[in-house]
């Protein structure tokens, strides 16, 4: 057993015979004077029902909630009195700029009042009404392999890292409890699309399954949340509009919106807890670029990884024909070099405007650029 | 960090020659005749739309699971095909029958069905338009806190395994990932219930949190599930019941039976889950019950300690004046009785055969009284 309770409440008399006391009518009611603070919340907006920003105040706000938590290392809630004798969860991360974001309370509601289902919300039975060619079907069921595939890292990782977190960072937790069911979604609807191509799943991708792996194994939360929300999920919010633009079918339209406003929420929260991060805990600077040295060879070594490309290239182009991937790479290189730009505007936002300086990745996009312009693909 | 690309790719040329060549219009397209079963899924049910039982079909489903998974610890996708050098996630539990429950890709289904937001579907308004007394508004406060504390481990269970379940296990992995949300729900709801009703929270407890801790601290996936979603979760769906029966507002009443409906597909996975996992390992009845043996003195310590048994008290007999109290105390050992003999129940019937006679829940209410 890792940890025992203090108590075994099978053999403690005095819980016992408080207990017995209890259930004959002998109440302690101590707790009724518990030294915490009363307030009045309500909704401000009612057609917004009771957030989390109303509850934004004064001890239980997260506001006033200091950077280092020093008091509550247990599963107390923020706010709640701290009795002697709660345990010690042993968090590994007790300090506010290293998990907050600015609208965290407010990714946290959209994301519950926009849940989706992907059994129902997709209309499946319409796919009956188109007859793709061969190889559209082919292409695109690799596409789906692959988005099913990269999706879960971002089930497994945040779940992670909540066991990891304070309690009094209920809001992140929470978000993060919202990023996992999201992910679930996507892998499932994912799945569940590649299925009904008529050829199923195709081949894994063994170049984006490092960087997974890069994902999984990252030491610290900010370090996390950089690979995951920035980058990875990043890359993979541009992938999905470009996935709507290229869709097969009115059903893969539908469907790519929806898993869009899931996932541009975790690129937003990404986003915004870098812009924390940099305004509050800026001795992180020189940590997060070196890290990002190492995220950058992730997104370029499975940005080009085949398994997405070439099945990229004939959805784009429209078939396998020599006038179809000739028009099928112009859109991808467009697209890749869109997935790049867009990386590093989120990291200007953030302030991290000198990156551009020192990434190799930078570099790529240039040489992309002015190769493209030689092509005249770009003006 | 703990892990390296392989390779720095910006200084791999044989990716830039390859990136080149696709580039340019010569496609590899060592993907396009993979070796994977072609399938054409279709909704059985258009009225419940493309269900994961529809997309149980050959190499792809769920039913033809090995119980060992030796031969994928990627995130490669159950029946796509494997090739190259895929790399080790690290996954530690590969065992089906350690994870997998009979219901749970209906759950998981369902889960999705009956999602709820407590911001906009608990009406909030009423509360605040009919506010409780203070005795009874200050017990509930109590109430919510230490249901916090519950939510925050049931939550935290699925959370801490989900990392380390294979990949193969799909389904049931998102089915723990709706749990985690279902808990993260709660974890809100009574949150904002206590805030709502003006006495803010209460006080944490001690015996709460020690038993929890070590519900948390389970070293097996098995013992995990048997000791947080059959019986925590048996406990907490009981309370939630029990609330709904007394629940002293209209808010209340809508809040617990919301929660009730996730509380009861927590513990039909525990229940299913541990049938599945005695019936594959049968010789785990025993290990089973040497951990419950040890493991169920923490029910002891959530639904006795004070700072859940007597706001229990008092909202089940309405208040605290002395006949209240009494009434209140006749609910309260009703429930107490009903929760064990259900939790009991729950064991049996998934194959922990002999566990009422074993357990020493009984005895220890009869020494209560009950």
């Amino acid at each position: 057993m890792a940890y025992l309770s203090t108590v075994d409440f099978f053999e403690d008399k005095n819980f016992l015979d408080r207990w017995q006391r209890n259930l004959k009518g002998e109440l302690d009611l101590s707790w009724m004077q518990a030294k915490t603070e009363k307030i009045a919340v309500t909704a401000e907006n009612p057609r917004r029902g009771l957030t989390f920003r109303d509850l934004d105040k004064g001890e239980y706000g997260f506001t006033e909630m200091p950077e280092l938590i020093r008091q509550n290392r247990s599963f107390a809630p923020r706010g709640a009195e701290l009795p002697y004798g709660l345990p010690d969860l042993q968090p590994e991360v007790s300090q506010k700029s290293e998990v907050w974001a600015y609208n965290t309370e407010g990714y946290y509601e959209e994301a519950m009042t926009r849940q989706w289902n992907a059994t129902l919300d997709v209309p499946w039975h319409e796919l009956a009404k188109y007859e793709l060619p061969d190889e559209i079907s082919r292409a695109y069921a690799q596409l789906l392999t692959f988005l099913t595939e990269v999706e879960m890292v971002a089930t497994d990782v945040p779940a992670e890292w909540m066991g990891k977190l304070n309690n009094s960072f209920v809001e992140v937790k929470n978000f993060m409890a919202t990023q996992v069911m999201d992910e679930a979604r996507h892998a499932e609807v994912f799945r569940k699309r590649a299925l009904t191509t008529g050829y199923g799943l195709m081949k894994a991708s063994p170049q984006n399954e490092v960087g997974l792996k890069l994902i999984r194994d990252s030491d610290s939360f900010a370090e996390m949340s950089l690979a995951l929300h920035l980058a990875g999920e990043g890359f993979v919010l541009t992938l999905f509009r470009f996935s709507e633009y290229i869709s097969p079918t009115e059903v893969d339209k539908k469907m790519f919106r929806l898993v869009m406003q899931d996932e541009a929420r975790h690129v937003g929260y990404g986003v915004q807890h870098l812009k924390w991060v940099m305004r509050h805990f800026p001795e992180k600077r020189e940590v997060i670029h070196k890290h990002l040295d190492e995220v950058e060879n992730l997104l370029f070594g499975g940005g080009y990884a085949v398994e997405v490309t070439e099945p990229f290239i004939i959805l784009a182009g429209k078939g396998l024909k020599k006038e179809n991937i000739a028009q099928g790479t112009k859109i991808t290189a467009l697209f890749q070099l869109k997935q790049v730009e867009e990386y590093f505007e989120r990291l200007d936002k953030c302030g991290l405007q000198e990156r551009r300086k020192m990434s190799k990745l930078h570099n790529a996009l240039e040489l992309t650029r002015a190769s493209l312009q030689e092509a005249g693909v770009l003006v | 960090m703990a892990f390296y690309l392989e390779k720095d790719f910006f200084e791999d040329v044989e990716l830039f020659n390859l990136v080149g060549k696709v580039m340019s219009g010569d496609l590899t397209l060592h993907w396009y005749d993979a070796k994977t079963e072609h399938v054409r899924v279709a909704p059985k049910d258009p009225v419940r739309g493309l269900t994961y039982e529809d997309c149980n079909i050959g190499s792809y489903s769920y039913d033809r699971l090995p119980e060992l998974i030796r031969n994928n610890y990627s995130m490669a996708p159950r029946g796509s095909e494997l090739w190259g050098k895929l790399p080790d996630l690290g996954y530690t539990v590969n065992r089906k029958s350690e994870v997998w429950a009979d219901n749970v890709a209906a759950l998981y289904e369902e889960a999705k069905a009956r999602r709820w937001a407590p911001a906009v579907d608990v009406p909030w308004a009423d509360l605040a338009a009919a506010p409780l007394p203070a005795m009874l508004e200050t017990a509930m406060a109590q109430l919510c806190t230490f249901l916090q504390e519950c939510a925050t481990v049931a939550m935290g269970i699925s959370a801490h395994w989900v990392y380390s379940i294979n990949q193969e296990f799909l389904e049931l992995k998102s089915y723990l990932c709706a749990q985690i949300l279902d808990q993260a729900r709660h974890v809100e709801a009574f949150r904002k219930r206590a805030l709502a009703g003006g006495q803010g929270l209460k006080r944490a407890s001690v015996s709460v949190e020690q038993a929890l801790k070590e519900i948390l601290s389970a070293e097996t996936y098995s013992t995990g599930s048997v000791a947080g979603n059959l019986m925590l979760g048996s406990f907490l769906l009981s309370l939630y019941r029990h609330m709904a029966a007394v629940a002293p507002s209209p808010t209340d009443l809508t809040l617990f039976r919301l929660v009730m409906q996730d509380a009861a597909r927590m513990v039909a996975y525990g229940s299913g889950n541990l049938h599945y996992h005695l019936a594959h390992q049968p010789h785990h009845v025993a290990f089973i019950h040497d951990y419950l043996d040890a493991a169920e003195h923490c029910l002891l310590g959530l639904i006795g300690s004070q700072e859940c048994l007597e706001p229990l008290i008092i909202l089940s007999g309405g208040g605290t004046a002395a006949n209240q109290v009494q009434a209140g105390c006749q609910h309260a050992a009703r429930f107490l009785a009903q929760t064990v003999v259900e939790y009991l129940q729950r064991c049996e019937r998934a194959g922990l055969t002999g566990r009422t006679e074993r357990s020493r829940l009984p005895q220890y209410l009869k020494r209560l009284g009950i």
